[in-house]
This record gives structure tokens, sequence and C-alpha cells, in this order.
């Protein structure tokens, strides 16, 4: 340990009581961001425990970066400054459960597998079905706005998280919207909390819409010829009234390949919910469908295929971000109608300069774009295919960021994405929630 | 010429003594001048007697402005706004003046900037389901729109005939469809807008952006961030299937314990509407909707979806009606017997204001497990201050409108009606919800906001105002409690201190 870290390890731990804070290096390791060490961890138990840790770190004009189960701290820009980690994995308690009001209120440590096991004992869940589903925690899920394939039907977070509890950057513990399903008192300020990397607040409550678990579940698997075929079945499905759960394409074979640049058959995944004849209608629709597509076939997938196909599609930014120290993931968002011509421009710029590809498509505008070089590439010529990618992107119409990618080159490149004439407001927003720029600084948009 | 015609439909005049005093505006004459200049005399009104039509909206309260201003364009936007920093005005959106807890209304004077002229559709993205529209445009008109591409706008506040998407983005108004399909913020996906120092911003757009959500923010802001110029709003694909069932109970207790049923069930009805038996036959004698006058209450509740979908969850309700001592379950037979059912429920407002000089119209939230001990917590409510108390409620959402009726020209009376409102809203507070769903805080509910909101809250969300608007010209006097009382005629019982 350098003389700084352990200095901050003192501070902490002279603040606050031992058994709270951690300053052994090989713990620390697991908390790194980006090749940045912090000089403590810390254990908070409580909202009151953190508004003084946060309030000492203002003080002390100390950088913190609140995590879970620590799945997705690669997310974003590289941060400017690392001292302390905030590990809330001790704030796990559901502190509220209604199931007659479908409500229910979460610390943010909880993980969503031991949610789920509370909710599915009230036969109801959250449409919260991310990445990293093994271990990631809901306050992670929510401050990094994780995307599951069923935003498809039940929207993402900012549609059913009715409210929270939090600690701004200045240590004051606040909160936002309520727990019941409708509630327009006073400003939304939970809102811009969902997906900001923990750069405004440490989230301390979440208060959640929960919904029933439908009778029955089906899965189908639309095998076509072309991207375009991709296109033609997601507007087929955009124009009829059906509402599948999850609907997502991808090249075919469910694993990352690492040979996939360009052409080849695809495959869409559709999962349906409802009683047995809304099950069976959408065979008949689907099979329709298909039949208008040269080519196309359609399987219905039994209970193990099925969970091969969704775990792909759920699990498949982490996959690429696995696949290789090199892999650079970007979240491009995209009109619906627009997915296609998106997809085909980039894999033509990574065919043309020979870099291997991969891509996933939900249908409701979200593309995962996986660039995936060789494991030694030059980080200039990262750095020229992502510029590349960028521009295509914004060229097209859509908006893209580096999900996950490697550090050297998050340094050098703009990893939100073209600036934009919000960000003004936006820094305003954070001044606002965190005036001492304390909490994980220079990890979000402008350095924010 | 007269303005009137130009700002859709308000909601009923109420009567107010303060009316037959006139004072000149007391804005600088020198900005009316400029503005003139600047907009064309058609674009300005500042007489006195022009104000009249300003200084309501739906709510009880009232407030004059010193002119009001109607831009065509964001530059007509950006002029008023400049010119309003230059003589340092405050400045308040209005859409159709319909909101029902004084958003719309220039609380401090100066300039009240109604978007009415603001009214086109620009683009519909019928692919993509989305819209962009100027804050003028009327909820309904682009629900028409698009109808013939099979779409709708799904929020539908009860005045959709007249209520403005600029007043909805303000509100972040609901409606009695938002059950399933959530409310105004859950379908606009981007803003442009103007800040108070003339500065035009564009927040989000057709697709999730990176960064903050913003977008999310400014919704429901109730105008004191910023003037919104132009939404780009998420359209819906109608359903397939739609069945309207009307259940008529003859104990009212039975109907709030059918909701709670439902929701513990797991059905989820696109709308579940509650009316009690006074407000109901007020409707018929007004509407003739079909609801039976001697009922003690009816449910309304609208299943859709797919028709394999709707058959099912239409036959458990019915069950489940039943099992709660329905006398009746009836099912709409067609669109035409569906709208007048709904025509019904959506004048309610309307068929109360012909029994009384004047009603009070509650917006609380209650978690929908505590309906049936509300209802009868409303009841003592209105028999402790001697009132009539109507009720119809948003029932599937746990969102109340009890109406209180009251006459306005009696000063005791308006205070006994404003005292029972506030323990009606400290009931919802206690059961654990919140003290508007969907009309907003305004000035109406702003001196009962510490029963929600900590020290460390209202001080948080000032900061967030300021980052905004940092000289509180925008919409002053709303959300936040003055601590004092306001108005020509309006006493709040003094905010209680929170635990």
């Amino acid at each position: 340990m350098n003389t700084a870290t352990e200095a901050v390890a003192l501070r902490i731990a002279r603040a606050f009581s031992e058994a709270e804070v951690v300053g052994d290096a090989a713990v620390l390791e697991r908390y790194e961001v980006d090749d940045l060490r912090p000089g403590a961890a810390i254990f908070p138990r409580s909202s009151a425990d953190i508004s003084d840790i946060l309030q000492f770190a203002a003080s002390e004009k100390m950088a913190v970066i609140a995590c879970g189960s620590r799945t997705k701290l690669g997310i974003g820009s590289p941060p400017h400054k690392y001292d302390v980690a905030l590990d809330l994995s001790r704030l796990n308690r559901v502190l509220s459960y209604e199931p007659r009001d479908l409500t229910l209120g979460v610390e943010p440590g909880v993980t969503i597998s031991a949610l789920s096991e509370v909710l599915a004992a009230e036969n109801q869940f959250l449409p919260l079905d991310p990445p990293f589903a093994a271990s990631a925690t809901i306050g992670g899920i929510i401050a990094s706005d994780s995307v599951s394939p069923l935003r498809q039907r039940f929207g993402g977070p900012r549609d059913f998280v009715l409210g929270m509890e939090f600690v701004t950057g200045y240590g004051a513990q606040s909160k936002s919207g309520g727990r019941v399903v409708k509630n327009v008192t006073g400003y939304d300020l939970h809102k811009p909390l969902i997906g900001s990397l923990g750069t405004l607040a440490v989230i301390t409550r979440i208060n959640l819409k929960t919904f029933p678990i439908p009778q029955s579940r089906a899965g189908f698997s639309i095998m076509v010829p072309k991207l375009s075929d991709v296109q033609m079945f997601f507007q087929a499905i955009a124009d009829s009234p059906l509402e599948p759960i999850a609907l997502a394409a991808f090249s075919s074979g469910a694993e990352i390949s690492r040979s996939r640049s360009g052409s080849g058959s695809w495959n869409a995944l559709a999962v349906t919910a409802g009683n047995d004849a809304v099950v069976t209608r959408y065979r008949r629709d689907f099979s329709t469908a298909v039949t208008r597509i040269p080519g196309a076939e359609m399987a219905e997938l039994g209970p193990s295929e099925f969970n091969q196909n969704y775990e792909f599609v759920r699990e498949f930014p982490r996959l690429a971000k696995e696949s290789s120290a090199s892999a650079v993931v970007f979240r491009i968002a995209a009109l619906p109608a627009a997915i296609a011509s998106v997809i085909e421009r980039l894999q033509d710029a990574l065919q043309r300069a020979e870099v291997n590809c991969d891509v996933l498509a939900h249908a409701f505008g979200l593309i995962y774009f996986a660039v995936l070089p060789d494991r030694n590439v030059a980080m200039d010529r990262l750095g020229a295919l992502a510029a590349e990618v960028f521009q295509l992107v914004v060229d097209a119409g859509a908006q893209a960021r580096i999900e996950f990618g490697p550090t050297a080159l998050k340094r050098v490149t703009r990893v939100w994405g073209p600036a934009r004439a919000d960000f003004e407001l936006m820094a305003r927003v954070k001044r606002t929630f965190d005036p001492e720029n304390i909490l994980s600084p220079g990890r979000f948009v402008e350095g924010m | 010429m007269h303005v009137h015609s130009l700002t859709g439909a308000s909601a009923a005049p109420i009567l107010k003594l303060s009316r037959i005093f006139l004072p000149p505006a007391n804005v600088d004459r020198r900005f009316i001048r400029d503005l003139t200049g600047a907009l064309g005399s058609q674009a300005v009104l500042s007489a006195p007697e022009d104000m009249l039509l300003y200084d309501y909206d739906g709510s009880v309260e009232q407030a004059r402005p010193d002119c009001v201003a109607f831009p065509r364009s964001r530059s007509d936007v950006v002029t008023i706004v400049e010119l309003a920093a230059q003589y340092r005005l405050p400045l308040v959106g209005r859409g159709a003046g319909t909101g029902l807890s004084g958003g719309a209304l220039a609380r401090e004077g100066g300039v009240l900037v109604v978007f009415s002229r603001m009214n086109h559709i620009l683009e519909i993205d019928a692919e993509n389901r989305r819209a962009v529209v100027e804050p003028g445009v009327v909820n309904l008109d682009l629900s028409r729109a698009v109808d013939h591409l099979g779409l709708y706008f799904a929020p539908d506040p009860s005045s959709q005939k007249s209520c403005t998407i600029g007043g909805n983005v303000s509100e972040n108004a609901g409606g009695p469809h938002t059950l399933a399909y959530g409310v105004t913020t859950n379908h606009v996906t981007g803003l442009e807008v103007v800040l108070p120092e003339g500065k035009i911003v564009r927040l989000g757009g057709k697709t999730e952006m990176p960064g903050y959500d913003l977008t999310g923010l400014l919704v429901g802001s109730e105008g004191t961030f910023a003037l919104v110029t132009e939404i780009t709003v998420k359209l819906s694909r109608k359903p397939e299937a739609v069945k309207t069932l009307l259940a008529i109970f003859d104990d009212i207790a039975n109907a709030p314990e059918t909701v709670a049923e439902l929701t513990a069930r797991a059905i989820t009805p696109a709308a579940c509407e509650m009316l009690d038996g006074w407000t109901l036959r007020a409707i018929e004698d007004f509407v003739h909707a079909g609801f039976p006058r001697d009922s003690a209450a009816v449910l309304l509740i609208e299943i859709e979806g797919l028709a394999e979908s709707v058959e099912e969850q239409s036959a458990e309700v019915i069950d489940i009606c039943n099992r709660n001592h329905a006398r009746e379950v009836r099912l709409a037979r067609d669109a035409a017997e569906r709208d007048l059912l709904w025509k019904g429920r959506k004048n309610a407002f309307g068929a109360v204001g012909r029994l009384s000089p004047s009603y009070y119209v509650q917006d609380g939230v209650i978690p929908r497990t505590k309906l049936p001990e509300t209802l009868k917590r409303i009841d003592e409510i209105g028999k402790k201050y001697g009132f009539q108390i109507g009720n119809i409620f948003h029932a599937g959402d746990g969102n109340l409108h009890p109406i209180i009726l009251f006459d306005q020209r009696d000063r005791a009376q308006f205070d006994r009606a404003v005292a029972a409102a506030g323990e009606i809203m400290r009931h919802c507070v206690e059961s654990g919800g919140a003290l508007t769903g969907e009309h907003g805080v305004g000035m109406e509910k702003n001196e009962l906001m510490p029963l929600m909101f900590s020290d460390a809250d209202f001080d948080l969300m000032r900061r967030m105002r300021s980052a905004f608007n940092p000289e509180g010209r925008l919409n002053p006097g709303k959300i936040f409690p003055l601590g004092k009382s306001c108005g020509e005629i309006r006493v709040m019982p003094p905010a209680p201190v929170p635990a």
C-alpha cells in the first residue's frame, strides 16, 4: 500500500469504527475500477452511515464509488479519482413487500436472484432480468440501467420504479416519488438517478411495482436467411396486436463467435406469455408471419433450448465483454425501424477493417454491438474503429455509448459518444446533487 | 379581439367575489410596448378586463396575470422569455386552463404564456410509433390524427377533449387508462425547452439517449424548470379487443373490496373506475349514461388486449364481482354503449357542477389495499364537516377523487371545505400514499407538502429548481410551501410539523 492510500484508510478508519473499514490490499484489489484502486472499502449498514461517510468524504474531497456485487464497475469513463469504495452489500434487506398491492421496497444490496425468490413465493416477479443475473444487485441494475429482454413488453426501470431514497453528495438523506403506483407529488428526482452510475447520489431504497407471473410462457425460435428478414419479422410483430414479452435477434448459434463479421443467417427469439389460448394464437400468427419470409423457419423451443437461448440474449453484453480483454461492447439505441440498417453499416465497416464482431438486437430499439479484435490489437487502431462506429451510428440517427471496453481505449475515446447541447444541463443536475464532485467523478458524460 | 375562443374550453368558471375589483396591471408599460412590438398586437393582451379570462383554471384557485402572450413558434417563445428576463417578470405557461391545482395561474402576476396557437402536430412516425407535437396540441386531437393508423396517445385525462399535451407534460397527467398504460411520463421520450435565460435545449429524443434522464426530470415539474416548446411522444397500438363491464353494487363497501381482490388476483384491467351512488345519480341526471340510479356504487372496468386474453380475463372479473356480491355485472354490447358509459365517467365533474355552486376535487393516492377503510374515513370526514362528498376513484391504482360540494361565496364554508380536504389528504399520506396522483401540487397542495417531505427534501428540490430557474421567475409560488396565507380568499391551515 502506498502512502496516499494508507492515509485514506487511516483517516477513514479514524472517522468510523474499524469493523466497517477495510484497508487490506488483497481486498481492495476487488474494488478496482479501470486500474484505479481505492485506499479503503467501507461497509455501511444504514442510510445514516452513508450520510456520515459522504459528509466526511465531501469535507476531505475524497472520491467515493458505490458498488454492490461489482459486476458493472467497468461501465463508464475511467474515474478521475477514487479514494473510497462504498460497498452496499450489507444493505440487503427487503424493507416492505405488499403482494396484494403489487409494490415492493428494497435496499440496494439485495441481489436480483434473492429478490426473485421472495417474489416467486407470491407468484410475482420484476421485469428486471439483467445480464450478470447470478450476482447483480438491484442497486447496480438500476444505477447502470441494465437492459432486460423483458423491456420489450414491460418498459425499463423508469416505467416501474415508483420512488427512491438516497443520500446526496453533500450527505443529505433525501427521497423522491413514493410507494404507491401513481404519484406526482414533488419533482421526480429519482428519474435521473436511473443509469447515473452513482454519480449523483447513493441509492438507499428503491420502491418498485411488481408483476404477476404469467400463467404460461413459450419461446419460439425464428430462423431467417438475412438481416433484412429480421427487420421484416420485427415490423410484422409491431404492426400486429401481438405483444411478445421479449423479442430479440442474433446471428445464428447461441454463443459469442469470434468469426462472425457479416453475412450469415439470423435467429430471432420471441417469448410469449399468457394463457394457453393466447400462446396458441401467438404460435399461429408467428407462423403466418414466417411464411411471408422466403427461407424462414420457426421452431417452438423446449425448456432447455429455451433457457439456452434466453440466457444468451440476457447475458449477451457480459458474454461479449468476457470473450476477450480487447472486446469493445457498444450499447446502441436505435429507432425500431432502423435496427437492420444500423447493424448493416457497422458490420460492413468491421468487415472492411477485417475485425470480427457480434451483435444482439432487441426489437424495442436496443442493439449490443461487440467489436472483437485480436488480443494484441494496437490501441490507436481500436480507437479509430471506435470513432468510426460512433460516426456511423450518428449518421444512422441512432445513439451509441461504450458499455464495456479496455481501460486504455476508454482513456482516449469519448465513451458516452458525441457531445450534445443538453450535457450542460446535466452538469447543472450533477452540481445540484453532488456539489463537491465526490461521487464517482469522471465516470459519466463529459467527465462528470 | 377576444381571446377565449382561442384558448379552448376551460373548466366551469366559479363565481368569485374578488372579480368585481379590477386593479390595473402593475407590469411596466414599456414591457407591453416591447412585447407588442415584437409579436404584434394580435399576440398580446393586457387590458384588465381581458385578464379576467385568465385568472382561473379548473381548480378553486385564482390569480391574475399582468399580461397574456400567445406565441406561434419557438422563436416567439424565446422573444417572450428574453423580454421577461430583461424586465425580471414571472413567466407562467398555460395550455387550455383545465388544470386542477392552479398550475397554470400567474400567482405572482407577470406574463402568462398561452400555447394555444402552437398546436401543430409536427411529425407522425407510424413505423416507430412516435409523434412530435407542439405543446398546444389538444390531447384527443393527437389520438384522432393517428386513428387511421391504428394508433393512439395513451394518457387520457378526463379533460382530454380540451387539455393540451403541453399541460399534460407539465403536470404529468394521468387518466383512467393509466392503470395499464402508465401516466404521461411513460409516454414522453423527448422535449425541446426554453430555459428562463432564453436558451433552447433539446432533451432526449425519439430513442433512449446516453446521459441523465432529464426528460423524466422535466415531466411533472409543473412549469418551474423551463417552458416546453416541442414534445416527442410514444404512440400506442389500439387493442384488438375491448370489453367494458359495469358492476353494480347495493352495498358501497363491496365495490372497493372487489377492487382489492382484482389487484390481489393479479388481474390488470386497462381501467377500473369506481363511482358511488350519489355521484352516479348526479351523472345520470346530466348525461344518461346508463348507470342504475338505485345502486350504491358501480365499478366501470375495461379489459383490453388480444381477443383470447380479454375473453378469459373478463370471465375472471365477472366471477370476482359476483363473489363480492355485485347485484349485476353488465357488459357493454357495442362501442356506442361503451362510449356512453365513458362519457358518463368523464363528465362526472361537469355533472356535479350542476348541483352545487362550487366543488373541490381531491386527488389523493392510497395503497390499493386500503380502499375499503379510506372510503369509510371520507364518509366520516364529510359528516364531521357537514358536506356531501361524492366519490369517484381511479380505483385500480388507488387514486381518489373525492368531490366536496360547497358554496365558495360563503367564506366559512370555503374554509371548512379546505379543512375537510386537508384531513382527507392527511389520511392518504398516513396510509402510505401521496398528496396528488395526477393533478399536481401547484398552489393547491403546496402548504400540505410537509406531510410528505422533510427539510432536506425541500432543500434538494429548491436547489434543483434553481439549477434550471435560478431567479425563480418560472411559475413562482407553486409546489413549495410558502408558510403563509395566500391569494385573495384562500386560507390554508398551517402546515403540520413533519414527524
